[in-house]
């Protein structure tokens, strides 16, 4: 083991600091980045997490949430031309008020009445699936018991994290848009903090009046008989297509969603910010924690130069040391916003750790330590043999 | 021979051979608006096999001595030659670190010692700059550690040794490297008796077994019973320079 990693690993309470800077600079982008990211998860889980190996939308489209996604309706046979595919359904949804109902005694007094809290009304996001065992529009964490129930005309699903939300539990009648539906089913695993969303079958979307019946119906969701294949059907598609459409691959479409968060300009500064305060505090409590660590080290760097071992090789030492420090301050980053999610999941905010985000971090955090150590690097001159000689 | 000479010193010195010779070493320090000279045009040689004590008391720049000669402070007049290396002050500061990383060693009064690293692992990281691989380092650093005796405690970190073991550690430290020329800064002073006596038979067996020049500068008078030539200075002047005959079995008293 080398010099930087034992000192590192014995006098690690003398570098904790440094590494608690950097765990929260870390903890600082990675939540903020993640709880943007998860806003943006919370509207795409349902097609995300669908059956659907490829979907169809518009050229211009640039993901699900920002850009003309909808196609015409006569692109559904067409798709249906290309041997690998199955099923095309199109993705529909609308939005709408749900009202929870509270049982009021009229014989009560109005005071009463008020004490008891009036019924909740929220707008909610309505999103369907297709109820036939299989379908493509169906989340593949769906039970099969989900499905036989929604299956019923004026039935809805809530996510457990928005029931409190609209004020409602399983087997509930409330109002959707005025009509009378019940609560069959309670989903996990589909929070979103922006607006609560409910699921229902695109039948009671129907019967509630808002499918699409016209022309033009939302991006095309397709299932292949080989899911392996995607990428080259969807190349195929684009070339059948010819230019009419544009298909991506689950994947490709979930990528294009995160991203799309990060076209909105507040949200770059937002995180901008973070960045910057992250890199300031990070820089200066680690650039003076490491600084601390030599200087209390001096005399045995000294007694090392004594011995003939070069500046350089003590400047190696530190860079050394800096650079483990970055390590453990990144495993303690990504380890306390991993903790920080689970606790916010169970709030319905959903942090997304992308591998990606994980890697750029976690490499800017090492890039921090560096830099500290680099900065650091001064104090070394302190270290004067000649000092050791009285 | 394979001895390679420039001018008098030499490094495959036999005994009795000069190791390193200074003359008119001038070194002042700046004391508020004045300087004090500290050493006012010392000439001083050592010679491999000898244990050279370096006597007087407290200021009278013995220890900036050591430091010029060694390559850790430099004089404002003066030369010096130390083995293969003439005039080592007019090399860059790079020559003068490789030239000790390959031919001296020290030892301080501090022990100055890692505090993470074991006994063994004190002396290898010292060998690995010299370029020797782990498994070379290891070994070197194991026979070293035995010498001085502690062999028993290689995996001991400081905080776990004594007094006495830590400065072995740094004596094992300073001799692994096979130096030519071993300086020591008040190797004793924070010793009891017992540990002063095996640490000045450790730099006596240097010199005579291994033959560096040792140059050990104290202010401990009883330490002269072990030395081949004991050099008083005092205000910066070498007053007196005499040869004698150690006694390798001399015991000091303990405190």
């Amino acid at each position: 083991m080398s010099l930087a990693l034992s000192t590192l690993l014995f006098e690690w309470r003398r570098y904790m600091a440094a590494v608690m800077a950097l765990a929260l600079s870390g903890l600082l982008v990675l939540a903020m980045t993640g709880v943007f990211i998860g806003i943006g998860k919370g509207f795409t889980a349902q097609i995300e997490r669908s059956a659907a190996d490829v979907i169809i939308m518009q050229p211009g489209a640039k993901s699900l949430i920002g850009g003309p996604s909808g196609v015409p309706r006569r692109f559904i046979p067409l798709a249906y031309n290309h041997p690998a595919v199955v099923e095309v359904q199109p993705l529909d949804g609308a939005g709408g008020t749900f009202q929870s109902i509270k049982e009021v005694d009229p014989t009560r007094s109005q005071a009463e009445r008020a004490k008891q809290g009036a019924p909740r009304q929220k707008f909610v996001q309505s999103s369907i699936i297709d109820t036939t065992p299989g379908s493509v529009t169906i989340p593949t964490d769906y039970s099969r018991e989900l499905v036989d129930a929604l299956r019923q005309p004026y039935t809805v699903a809530v996510d457990e994290t928005a029931l409190t939300t609209l004020g409602v539990k399983l087997g509930d009648k409330a109002l959707y848009n005025g009509q009378t539906v019940t609560v069959v089913g309670v989903t996990r695993g589909y929070p979103n903090m922006m607006q609560p969303g409910v699921v229902m079958s695109r039948d009671t979307l129907r019967m509630v009046g808002q499918a699409d019946t016209g022309p033009r119906v939302g991006p095309l969701m397709i299932k292949l008989r080989d899911p392996s294949q995607s990428k080259i059907v969807a190349t195929q598609l684009n070339a059948m297509g010819n230019g009419q459409w544009k298909a991506w691959t689950r994947q490709e479409l979930a990528d294009a969603n995160a991203g799309a968060m990060f076209e909105e300009g507040i949200l770059v500064i937002i995180i901008g910010g973070c960045m910057v305060l992250g890199i300031i505090i990070g820089v200066a409590i680690t650039w003076q924690t490491l600084r601390g660590a030599i200087m209390a080290n001096i005399k045995e760097f000294a007694s090392l130069r004594a011995l003939g071992v070069g500046m350089g090789s003590l400047r190696r030492i530190v860079m050394e040391l800096s650079f483990w420090v970055g390590v453990v301050g990144v495993a303690a980053a990504i380890g306390l916003t991993w903790l920080l999610s689970l606790f916010a999941l169970s709030k319905a905010v959903i942090i997304a750790l992308p591998l990606p985000l994980l890697i750029v971090v976690g490499g800017g955090l090492i890039a921090i330590a560096m830099l500290s150590g680099f900065l650091s690097m001064g104090i070394l001159k302190k270290s004067q043999p000649a000092d050791l000689l009285r | 021979m394979n001895t390679m000479t420039f001018g008098h010193t030499k490094v495959q010195g036999r005994h009795g051979e000069f190791a390193i010779e200074a003359k008119g070493l001038v070194k002042r320090f700046k004391s508020g608006k004045n300087y004090v000279e500290v050493l006012k045009g010392v000439d001083f040689d050592a010679r491999h096999g000898d244990l050279t004590m370096v006597m007087g008391p407290s200021g009278s720049g013995k220890s900036t001595l050591i430091a010029a000669l060694s390559g850790l402070l430099k004089p404002e007049a003066g030369r010096v030659d130390a083995l293969d290396m003439d005039d080592m002050w007019s090399f860059s500061s790079g020559k003068i670190d490789k030239f000790r990383l390959d031919h001296c060693g020290f030892i301080f009064q501090g022990f100055n010692l890692f505090p993470s690293l074991s006994a063994l692992q004190q002396v290898t990281t010292v060998l690995k700059f010299q370029g020797l691989t782990p498994d070379q380092a290891k070994k070197r650093a194991t026979l070293a550690l035995e010498e001085v005796g502690l062999g028993h405690r290689l995996h001991q970190r400081p905080a776990a040794l004594s007094g006495g073991e830590k400065q072995r550690v740094a004596i094992a430290r300073a001799l692994a490297k096979d130096p030519q020329i071993l300086f020591a800064d008040e190797p004793t002073s924070a010793l009891d008796g017992e540990n002063g006596q095996i640490v000045i038979k450790l730099l006596r067996r240097a010199a005579t077994e291994h033959g560096a020049a040792v140059i050990c500068v104290t202010h401990d008078p009883r330490l002269e019973a072990w030395a081949d030539r004991v050099i008083h200075i005092e205000d910066g002047v070498i007053i007196d320079d005499q040869r004698r005959t150690p006694n390798p079995d001399a015991v000091l008293a303990s405190h």
